[in-house]
């Protein structure tokens, strides 16, 4: 039995943009790091995405996603990080106690902090209920891309997207690329999910049309897919009878939503928020559980790999001090609470004595000329004009903060 | 009988469902020659999957008929035979809950049918004492079954037919009947693949058991098509529903009524409903019960957490009941009058999986072996195959031990269900040869989880590709006819 | 006057440039309103004249750890070139180990640009 280490001051699971980013902020403020995944490679997700995109804000360039994971990798390495792939988080208790399982080994470890980067999975055909049969082709857009780019299959011929978000549109082009039908694109909203651009290099440059205000109805075909009936949808989401088309297909890519992968989190004990489905944390990236931090898809679902990275950069820190006792633990935490117009916010809470604090959050609905308005104890403390808001994109504020002892919350709303 | 080909055989039975399978393990035990003959890829694709997974207590069949007999019988039998197999039940009991006080003569009406077939321990309870034995749950009265459980269907009907393999049965999969021509010596029966020769013939085949008994009985009863669809919900929620609920009877049913059962795994499911089809073959989800299924719920489970429904699916029940009768009719199980060594199942629906055994026994004890006594084989010469355990399931001193024993314990490959490559590979093993990713799902619990394969399948593509020599062109669902891929994205020579 | 509404490609802002001008589209005679950054001045005028796209695609490799590794053009071509392109990388074949950077063909389909491996494949 190869020697395994069983204790570390910081341990991160995951080695996706944030994982990565985490675990060289841990090192490089001085902890030592354990990074453990459960791929054979570093990188998550950005191993599959092969289209470019990433590392505008971070590098300044314009780089695929494989690149953009190799400058992490780098960076993890070079801080001295201990790596362990192929190796899965099997359990985890409330004490950092952590046990991690790889091909002929199953072993114990006690960290002195754990960082969450599990990243998040796909909503599935059974969760949103599409009614029909259940034959092969039906498969979710991240795992076609998996089996499109890493296992050199190709997943069917004549194609139909469901959901506009950047994952699906990414999916249109990379399989009419390689040589499929993609018939139609299909979005349950009024408006497209994913980025203009990617409506413009991935469906305008190929004529694949898209059906806003439109879903699956149903499935046909009992062995594989043979068809969808599609139809338009009214404002409260339900199908709009008599508009029902068939379009006939062998695949059908379903972009329909991502979900935080807690289920490792809730194992642990971590309080989990219901509107992001990701742990509840404070400005330093805490769970509810002491040594417990999160960042990345795992706490909330980014647009953008490079400000998953950043958050666990911005975590990695925190789990350190924390980890080598840097930090006063104790804790005066007043909540932050998303109002009029807003989804959510991340952090949930922030300590009151902390100075300053980034501020995550997306609106409920598209809109122009927009002011988001913080307030401290009923008094605005900061607020920003934005020309254009949309859900799909993320916003963040930082904010300095200097609070008064009888504030008790902190507010953010959309005007 | 000699053997002039390989396809000659004292039985020969039709249809590889639950029935079929435990009539398999059955005559697996005596002396004699028997193939199984099934249309499907693998066992157990029709309803034999794709019901409650209850083991039945005796309530819902009228006393005197052959569905309460095998119902009382097969479940003594069944759980004898899921103790010897390792196959997943668990005695977890049911409420058949009133929802008004006009439906407690329905309950009564029940007990009194149970307690004559002999069911014991059946009792009235309050609404109260109802919701403290299953929290959540809201009703006026309920009647509370302690003998009532629940089983997995897809893991006994594969592991009775896996022990039948092992124990000298031939299973011919993805053969479909197309004629059968009675004879002097035997029956022939011809299939889409080749024939098979056999002195018995044991029509077990579901829903099609009708159309196979009219290839040599033009007076088979016809059988109606009757959708079963159920919702399944997060294991997440197998934590807070620890027994069954049925509602009250209600007299024009066609089946028992939407219930909410716990699986072994975990799991709650939610339904069946009922729908009379035209098409035995059809077995989909529709929006309407499914909407449906969720009403009727929340009646007794107002707090049912329908964000946490993870999938859908639907079965068809071979009723020989029609559609403007509803209720039950008894099972046939007769020898076929013109030719008596062929005889015919037809109609087994509920209680099908608990009465299978008694079934089992009584054709072949109390019929085939009357007029031919096949010597029962010495116990040393019978190998019990045994279902496997759960690697996600065992106390982690015992996990860390298998990992050092075997390093692909240590590799999981299906995050949601916990499943391990030694466990994926121990499906692919299997005695029936099947190589279906269904096969490898119902035998070792892979993709059948919250994230429906997201996570797994990718993993086993790649470990069967790199490992194992499959191609793109090796991955099916369920059968040949339903590749998972159409071909490579980039074309090369193999290596 | 011709008017289009385009949008920029280049990075993730998409800006939403409204793009006017009389007779041909040229340096001089265009006006754009909408860009963050002035690349889109010069992606409204390139997306108009000749339009180009980078190109990110998988190509078979032989004796890896995996039997792919993806690549890109190192600068994007014109649109009209990016089906030849794919076609000819589909007969391209490199042999393990490759790097990031690594070259996977040179002028594809004659149109100066290179095509690199943007990740790592090892020898299996």
């Amino acid at each position: 039995m190869p020697d395994r280490p069983r204790k570390t001051d910081v341990l991160v699971i995951g080695g996706g943009p944030a994982g990565l980013a985490a675990a060289a902020s841990a090192a490089e403020a001085g902890a030592r790091v354990l990074l453990v995944d459960r791929n054979r490679k570093l990188g998550g997700i950005l191993n599959q995405c092969i289209h470019d995109g990433f590392g505008l804000h971070t590098f300044g360039e314009v780089l695929t996603g494989p690149e953009f994971a190799a400058h992490y990798v780098n960076k993890v390495l070079e801080a001295g990080v201990e790596v362990y792939t192929d190796t899965l988080v099997a359990g985890i208790s409330a004490g950092g106690d952590v046990i991690l399982t790889s091909f002929g080994s199953r072993w114990g470890i006690r960290a002195g902090a754990v960082v969450l980067a599990m990243g998040c999975r796909e909503r599935t055909r059974g969760m949103i209920r599409i009614p029909g049969t259940r034959p092969a082709g039906v498969y979710t857009a991240g795992t076609a891309q998996w089996l499109t780019n890493m296992a050199n299959i190709r997943v069917g011929n004549r194609i139909v997207i469901l959901g506009s978000g950047d994952i699906g549109l990414i999916m249109a082009r990379r399989l009419r690329w390689e040589g499929a039908d993609v018939v139609a694109v299909i979005e349950l909203l009024p408006y497209p999910s994913g980025l203009p651009r990617n409506i413009t290099q991935c469906l305008d440059d190929y004529d694949i049309p898209l059906y806003l205000s439109h879903s699956v109805t149903e499935i046909h075909g009992r062995d594989r897919l043979e068809g969808v009936t599609v139809a338009r949808y009214d404002d409260s989401r339900r199908p709009i009878p008599g508009t029902e088309f068939r379009i006939e297909c062998d695949t059908l890519l379903l972009s329909v939503g991502l979900i935080p992968e807690n289920e490792l989190s809730r194992r642990g004990g971590v309080d989990i928020d219901r509107v992001t489905l990701g742990p509840r944390v404070d400005d330093r990236y805490v769970t509810s559980v002491d040594g417990v931090f999160a960042c990345g898809n795992v706490l909330h679902i980014h647009d953008i790999a490079d400000w998953a990275a950043d958050e666990g950069t911005r975590a990695g820190r925190t789990a350190a001090d924390y980890a080598l006792g840097r930090v006063d633990r104790h804790r005066e935490r007043i909540p932050v609470e998303a109002r009029e117009g807003i989804r959510y916010v991340v952090p949930q809470s922030v300590d009151r004595t902390a100075g300053d604090a980034l501020l995550s959050f997306r609106v409920r609905e598209p809109g122009e000329d927009k002011v988001v308005t913080v307030k401290a104890g009923g008094d605005p403390i900061a607020s920003e004009r934005f020309r254009r808001v949309h859900p799909a994109t993320m916003i963040q504020l930082s904010l300095p903060l200097k609070l008064p002892r009888d504030v008790d919350r902190l507010e953010v709303s959309l005007s | 009988m000699a053997n002039r080909d390989g396809r000659d055989f004292d039985v020969v039975i039709i249809g590889a469902g639950v029935v079929g399978s435990a009539i398999a393990r059955y005559l697996s035990r005596y002396d004699c020659s028997v193939a199984v003959v099934e249309k499907g890829s693998d066992v157990g694709g029709g309803a034999s999957s794709r019901n409650s997974g209850v083991i039945h207590a005796g309530i819902n069949s009228k006393p005197g008929t052959l569905r309460a007999r095998f119902c009382m019988e097969g479940r003594r039998l069944l759980i004898d035979w899921c103790d010897q197999m390792n196959v997943p039940y668990e005695i977890c009991g049911k409420l058949v809950v009133a929802r008004r006080e006009e439906e407690i003569p329905g309950l009564e009406r029940l007990k009194r049918d149970g307690e004559e077939n002999g069911v014991p321990d059946l009792r009235i309870i309050s609404g109260d004492e109802a919701a403290r034995l299953q929290p959540g749950i809201r009703c006026v009265a309920a009647l509370h079954v302690p003998s009532s459980g629940i089983v997995s269907p897809y893991a006994l009907t594969i592991a009775l037919a896996e022990d039948a393999a092992v124990n000298g049965v031939v299973f011919f999969l993805d053969n479909r009947v197309e004629g059968i021509e009675p004879g002097e010596e035997c029956f022939v029966v011809r299939t889409d693949k080749g024939i098979l020769r056999g002195r018995w013939l044991i029509n077990s085949a579901g829903i099609h058991a009708g159309e196979i008994a009219r290839l040599i009985d033009p007076e088979a009863p016809p059988l109606y098509p009757c959708v079963g669809e159920y919702l399944i919900l997060d294991r997440l929620v197998g934590e807070r529903i620890s027994m069954s609920v049925y509602p009250a009877p209600r007299v024009d049913n066609a089946g028992l009524g939407v219930h909410i059962t716990p699986t072994t795994e975990g799991n709650v499911l939610l339904g069946p409903s009922n729908e009379y089809v035209a098409d035995p073959e059809e077995s989909r989800s529709t929006r309407p019960t499914m909407k449906r299924l969720l009403k009727e719920v929340r009646v007794m489970w107002p707090d049912v957490p329908e964000s946490l429904v993870i999938g859908a699916y639907a079965g068809v029940r071979a009723k020989l009941t029609p559609p403007d009768a509803g209720g039950f009719g008894d099972y046939i199980i007769r020898r076929t009058p013109a030719y008596p060594r062929a005889i015919q199942l037809i109609g087994i629906e509920s209680p099908g999986l608990t009465a299978a055994p008694a079934i089992a026994r009584y054709v072949i004890d109390d019929i085939v072996r009357t007029e031919e006594p096949f010597e029962p084989k010495p116990d040393r010469a019978i190998a019990i195959r045994r279902w496997p355990r759960r690697f996600d399931e065992l106390p982690e001193e015992e996990k860390q031990r298998l990992v050092s024993e075997d390093p692909d314990y240590g590799e999981i490959v299906c995050r949601c269900e916990g499943v391990t490559k030694h466990e994926v590979l121990h499906a692919l093993r299997n005695p029936l040869g099947v190589k279906t990713l269904a096969g490898i799902k119902f035998r070792s619990r892979v993709t059948m989880g919250r994230c429906n394969g997201g996570y797994c399948l990718p993993r086993i593509v790649d470990m069967l590709q790199k490992e194992g020599g499959w191609t793109s062109d090796s991955f099916v669902l369920r059968g040949p006819s339903s590749p998972l891929f159409v071909g490579r994205v980039v074309e090369g020579e193999d290596a | 006057m011709t008017e289009r509404r385009i949008t920029c490609i280049l990075c993730p802002n998409g800006c939403v440039l409204d793009v006017t001008y009389s007779g041909e589209p040229t340096e001089e005679t265009i006006s754009v309103v909408g860009n963050l950054c002035p690349r889109g001045i010069s992606y409204a005028l390139e997306e108009l004249i000749r339009p180009k796209r980078t190109l990110t695609t998988s190509v078979l490799v032989i004796g890896g750890e995996e039997p792919l590794v993806s690549a890109k053009t190192a600068s994007p071509i014109p649109r009209s070139k990016i089906d030849e392109a794919r076609r000819e990388l589909l007969r391209v074949v490199v042999e393990a180990p490759v790097a990031i950077g690594d070259l996977i063909a040179k002028d594809i389909a004659g149109t100066g640009v290179d095509v690199i491996a943007t990740r790592g494949v090892g020898r299996v």
